[in-house]
């Protein structure tokens, strides 16, 4: 069988590294990814590890890249990414990757502080630029009140003001004036006229440029204002005030000489702070653009030294023997690689000792792997999503492949809606090296990404159930022409215009080509393939493709679940169950078939038996399967009856269904019960058995238990557990009642193929009648027009409510219908997922240590 | 009523309330606190940390690590996340959290004005001041001399504006005076909270109705017992007990009248839920102090809020388990970095 059927074969190793070979040896195992390591120091918290404090200083330099890269995206310098892999370099090397980030970021720093003490200068003298222009136009504003006064209206306030300033001697109002944020400015204002009794005088003017903080690197938007009051008490006081909204202050000369001149000299300096600026940038850019080149690197390299140390934090340390043990989950097959890492970390270390791999035995389960490639990974999601499975079970992700997009295919099957759906898939798969390379931000997108070749077989299979159902778009297609033909009723004109509808007979001759034998000239053959596209136009249509899909629906069911029967025979062969097989698994075989399986033999029989001739006295088979549980006897004259000797037939199978029950129910508990009476001798053969193993893994275990008490102690608990009937009993009732009620349910669950189908072509029959049709009935230019306009709306529609929402409806029921009525059967998904020390996934930063 | 207010609590505040709670699970447990205090460094502290619901709070900061740090560090986290609250909140919600900001900034004013009495620097203050209450005029209370002044200037347009109505006075300001602001202030705080959870009714309040009458009997009783010796009349000292409590009115009288220890502790063991606090406490070492008893029991308070659902409560006893635990981070912090781990095990445990 595939690899995919079953997970792979693990085993537990154990590793003796000598010291200074573990961390090139994990090294090597880290490429290759194959080994998931067990934490043998669950009891030790994370600091009082071995090697926490290399752990430390990974963390310290990873701070330090970090750093960097955040400069770097401050600047917007593209980080280089040449795609190579680099090996993690070995421990000395640490201490020189150390140095160069420390430089780097202390020059870093350096740059940084100098920038940001350049650039507050910078934006002090921009706001006594700003400060020296706005406060010019206030003053100006002021001289010219002071010379129009008896024409002005401004408010009271400020009148006063003004007159107070043309009375009282120009040095006697002091001012200050400054810059703030704008958004502070209403709360600002408010304060002060609270604050100093409306006795202060405010302008404000806001300054279009925005300003850059040079700390934050945020744009901030500010303010100019200026305050005139009067006395020293004020001046205190406002001068606080500005401090509490932390305002900056500027001294700005009172006549507009001294400001003119002050302005001059702050543009000078203003020019020559720019072109240091400007070398300073240059400066970081160099240094920047160098940090850029290997930044990625350097976090590669940093992240797999801390991932190895992580790793070797799980190990035993054994002082005595200068080595460490390690204990592994490995696949059986790869041992060899494995083995060949570990002499390549041995020899790259130039250590004389040789590392070893151990085999050892346990009892404990071990994970679940299973080998999966880009086409089989998004169908063992589906598997894993529901639960891993347990180790060496049957795993259906191979026969989920085929089954998941037939059943999706049942409920969902169109030509076009299929079509349009395999294209958008083909189109993910054609892109795939794309959009792998740079991974989509989009949540529901990487959904559907990851299950494009899922979302493409989906396609297929609606194509291929679209024309067994000859729908396009709710439309037939004629392909090999109609076998159905009306001249030959021989209408009468009266009926041909009196009667909407026609009445197609197949028994009259000729009508129906595919009539069965009484025509002995039966004129060929039926439509070849799938439903004859006159079906499309009939007013019975609903009624016959309800009950042609209904069967289906239950026949499908049914092999699913014997399919399902079938793997759950692979399950208890393999694990040589041969209790459950015969207790359990034949009874349920058996109950199914005479269930469900003789409903289906019925409507096979149904349908080979029954022709157009006898039709109107063929049996119903749902009240029949009733009858046959009420012990009523099918007769002919009730039209009942399907065959001879039916009623014998029947009671004979629900004698045989019932008896299964108990069979399920009772026979396990039973030998398990006398089994356990006569434990004592197979206890007995056990213990001989252990003493025969080889005395070197005996000592290995042992070993393993004395460092660790408390597994040691958990250890015999699992070997033997307390066989309690009561709860065995109680297990098996319910999983005997379980399984009946389920051959019931499960087979009505089914009938969810027949009702989304019919949904589906329904809701496609009413957008294209409402829709579409209505559009190609206008006529004319019109018509041309309108069809245009209305096709959009037909084509909006269809992919936004039958492609996504009927396509998600039918793959959540698809969904359930293997998680549930098809897994149970079989499935456990009581395992755990084999996570091997991988330094691909670390460094993608898919896996948090 | 409470049947409908349940109906409709989801539709505005249920997403909050399953953060909250998501937050909540996120609280140091006991094993967690186990792990910490046998830390040897800070260092050893953050790598803990970082196993526990802080994640990588401090990757960022450079060795070696400071209590401050750690403190300034564990006080922005809990900003961001009550921050995220308050802006996603809804309606009454918005006020409830606006409500436990109102304390934080009764603090900062506090610690302000204090600041300013002794002549510090207002640089030096600020970073002093908890984030979760700073507002707009809050910097500027350093101009004020007189309460009156301190009103009618600044704080009439913050939120705080209608829990000062009681101390408006012409006195200057002065350390006494500081003292009875921030306990009147405190006490008409709670009471207007207290009676807006009321209002709000539902299991709002009786969730919050009970921890806030637990505080404001914490109140009076701090109250008293901090007030013998001091130069404080046992009138002002009735005036500034919060009157929603369980003391309330009877105990409270008591309380006024008395001059020492035992009779506060009289008093108390009055009542049932005081009772057991009272008992054991001593300043001798290895008893707990009265203070701590009553942090454990405010703690019991808060982690039975979340046994209710659909109330406001869960936010409260959120920021306050927090700020306990932000206390008892820092106090194995402090011992671990002065190396006096005698005392390493006082903290107050959550879960």
């Amino acid at each position: 069988m595939g690899s995919l059927f079953r997970s792979e074969e693990m085993c537990l190793a154990q590793l003796y590294l000598q010291s200074e070979a573990a961390f090139a040896c994990v090294s090597e195992l880290g490429e290759l990814g194959l080994a998931q390591f067990r934490d043998l120091n669950p009891n030790v918290n994370a600091f009082q590890r071995k090697f926490v404090n290399e752990v430390r200083r990974c963390d310290e330099m990873e701070r330090k890249l970090r750093f960097l890269e955040r400069e770097l995206k401050k600047d917007k310098i593209p980080i280089r990414d040449t795609g190579d892999d680099p090996v993690a370099p070995p421990p000395r090397e640490m201490i020189g990757l150390e140095a160069k980030f420390e430089k780097l970021e202390n020059e870093m720093k350096e740059v940084n502080t100098n920038q940001e003490a350049l650039k507050r200068n910078f934006l002090e003298l921009t706001e006594l630029k700003h400060i020296l222009r706005k406060t010019q136009s206030f003053f100006e504003e002021a001289a010219m009140y002071h010379g129009n006064q008896p024409e002005t209206n401004q408010p009271e306030e400020e009148n006063l003001l003004v007159n107070d300033y043309a009375k009282t001697p120009y040095t006697k109002l002091g001012f200050v004036a400054g810059v703030i944020l704008r958004e502070k400015v209403p709360a600002f204002e408010r304060v002060l006229w609270r604050a100093c009794r409306g006795n202060v005088f405010l302008r404000h003017a806001e300054i279009e440029t925005t300003f850059e903080d040079p700390h934050t690197g945020d744009t901030v938007n500010k303010c100019v204002f200026i305050i005139f009051f009067q006395g020293d008490q004020l001046k205190t006081r406002v001068k606080k005030i500005c401090e509490g909204f932390r305002a900056t202050l500027y001294p700005c000369p009172e006549t507009p000489q001294e400001r003119r001149e002050i302005a001059i000299g702050v543009m000078t300096r203003i020019e020559d702070l720019q072109t240091v600026l400007n070398q300073t940038e240059d400066h970081r850019k160099i240094v920047l653009s160098q940090v850029a080149l290997d930044i990625r690197v350097w976090f590669i390299k940093v992240r797999k030294i801390k991932a190895i140390y992580h790793t070797l934090n799980l190990f035993n340390v054994n002082i005595a023997e200068k080595c460490l043990i390690a204990e592994c989950w490995c696949p059986v097959v790869e041992i060899d690689r494995i083995q060949l890492a570990l002499r390549k970390g041995t020899e790259l270390s130039g250590s004389s000792v040789p590392s070893i791999m151990q085999r050892m035995n346990t009892k404990e389960a071990p994970p679940t792997y299973n080998r999966t490639d880009k086409f089989t990974q998004g169908f063992q999601a589906i598997i894993d999503a529901f639960g891993i499975a347990n180790y060496r079970e049957v795993n259906p992700a191979p026969f989920t492949i085929i089954t998941f997009p037939f059943l999706f295919a049942v409920m969902f099957g169109d030509i076009g809606h299929g079509l349009l759906m395999f294209l958008f898939a083909l189109y993910l798969v054609l892109s795939e090296k794309k959009y792998l390379a740079k991974k989509p931000e989009n949540e529901i997108f990487e959904m559907m990404f990851d299950g494009r070749y899922l979302i493409l077989l989906m396609g297929i299979f609606s194509m291929y159930t679209g024309f067994l159902y000859n729908e396009c778009f709710s439309r037939s297609i004629n392909v090999f022409g109609s076998a159905w033909n009306v001249n030959a009723m021989n209408d009468s004109n009266t009926t041909l215009q009196g009667s909407g509808t026609l009445t197609l007979d197949p028994k009259t001759y000729g009508v129906f080509r595919g009539t069965p034998l009484p025509y002995p000239n039966g004129t060929g053959d039926p439509y070849p393939y799938g439903i004859d596209p006159i079906w499309q136009s009939a007013g019975n249509k609903i009624s016959v493709q309800n009950s042609y899909k209904m069967k289906n629906a239950v026949i499908m069911g049914l092999l699913q679940m014997i399919f399902g029967l079938v793997l759950a025979f692979y399950n208890h062969r393999y694990n040589k169950d041969y209790l459950a097989l015969f207790c359990e698994w034949i009874p349920q075989l058996i109950f199914l078939m005479c269930l469900i399986g003789y409903l289906c033999i019925l409507i096979f029989y149904k349908w080979a038996v029954w022709n157009v001739l006898n039709s109107n006295s063929a049996p119903s088979l749902l009240i029949g399967l009733i009858n046959m549980f009420m012990f009523t006897k099918p007769t002919w004259a009730k039209k009942t009856q399907l065959y001879s000797n039916q009623n014998e037939v029947q009671i004979t199978i629900v004698i045989i269904a019932i008896l299964c029950v108990p069979w399920m129910l009772l026979t396990k508990p039973i030998i398990l019960y006398l089994r356990n009476k006569f434990q004592g001798t197979t206890r007995y053969a056990g213990v001989r058995v252990a003493v025969d193993e080889t005395s070197d893994d005996v000592a290995i275990l042992d070993h393993d238990h004395l460092d660790d008490p408390e597994t040691a102690s958990i250890t015999p608990k699992d070997e033997e557990e307390k066989f309690d009937m009561s709860e065995v009993l109680i297990y098996q009732v319910i999983h005997t009642i379980e399984y009946c009620l389920s051959c019931i349910s499960h087979t009505a669950s089914y009938l969810r193929l027949w009702a989304l189908s019919l949904a589906h072509s329904e809701l496609s029959e009413v957008l294209w009648t409402m829709v579409m049709h209505s559009g190609l009935s206008a006529k004319g230019i019109l018509g041309a027009f309108m069809s245009f306009v209305i096709f959009w709306g037909f084509a909006g529609l269809t992919v936004g409510i039958l492609l996504v929402m009927e396509g998600l409806s039918a793959f959540l029921h698809a969904l359930r219908l293997h998680w549930v009525e098809f897994q149970s059967k079989f499935y456990k998904g009581e395992g755990y997922l084999f996570t091997p020390f991988s330094f691909s996934l670390i460094v993608e930063g898919r896996v948090d240590e | 009523m409470g049947d409908i207010y349940d109906m409709f609590f989801n539709m505005d505040s249920g997403y909050l309330e399953g953060l909250v709670r998501g937050f909540k699970n996120g609280i140091l447990n006991k094993e967690d606190y186990r792990h910490l205090t046998q830390c040897d460094t800070l260092e050893d502290l953050k790598l803990h940390l970082q196993g526990t619901g802080y994640g990588h709070f401090l990757a960022n900061e450079p060795s070696p690590l400071t209590v401050s740090v750690i403190d300034e560090k564990l006080r922005e986290k809990l900003v961001v996340e009550f921050e995220y609250l308050r802006n996603h909140a809804y309606k009454d919600l918005a006020t409830f959290l606006d409500f436990i900001k109102y304390s934080y900034m009764i603090d900062n004013i506090i610690l302000l004005i204090t600041g300013t009495l002794h002549q510090r620097q207002l640089s030096e203050l600020l970073p002093k001041c908890h984030p979760l209450g700073i507002f707009d005029q809050m910097e500027t209370v350093t101009i004020a001399n007189t309460t009156a002044d301190l009103y009618n200037a600044i704080l009439v347009d913050s939120p705080l504006a209608p829990f000062f109505k009681e101390c408006i006075s012409e006195e200057d300001l002065n350390e006494m005076n500081i003292e009875i602001i921030r306990n009147t202030l405190y006490k008409a705080y709670l009471e207007a909270f207290y009676d807006w959870c009321q209002r709000t009714g539902g299991p709002t309040a009786d969730v919050m109705c009970e921890i806030l009458a637990f505080e404001a009997d914490r109140r009076s009783i701090i109250i008293t017992i901090n007030s013998f010796g001091t130069e404080l009349s046992k009138e002002d000292r009735a005036k500034l007990y919060p009157r929603r409590g369980k003391l309330f009115p009877d105990g409270l009288i008591e309380l006024s009248k008395a001059d020492e220890y035992e009779s506060v502790k009289r008093v108390s063991e009055l009542y049932a839920e005081y009772r057991p606090l009272f008992d054991g406490t001593g300043n001798n070492p290895g008893d707990k102090t009265l203070e701590d008893k009553f942090f454990e029991h405010e703690v019991t308070l808060n982690v039975n809020s979340f046994m209710q659902q659909f109330q406001y409560g869960v936010f409260y006893s959120y920021v306050k388990l927090k700020e306990q635990e932000c206390r008892n981070i820092i106090w194995i912090a402090e011992c671990i970095a002065q190396r006096h781990r005698a005392k390493i095990d006082s903290y107050i445990p959550i879960m």
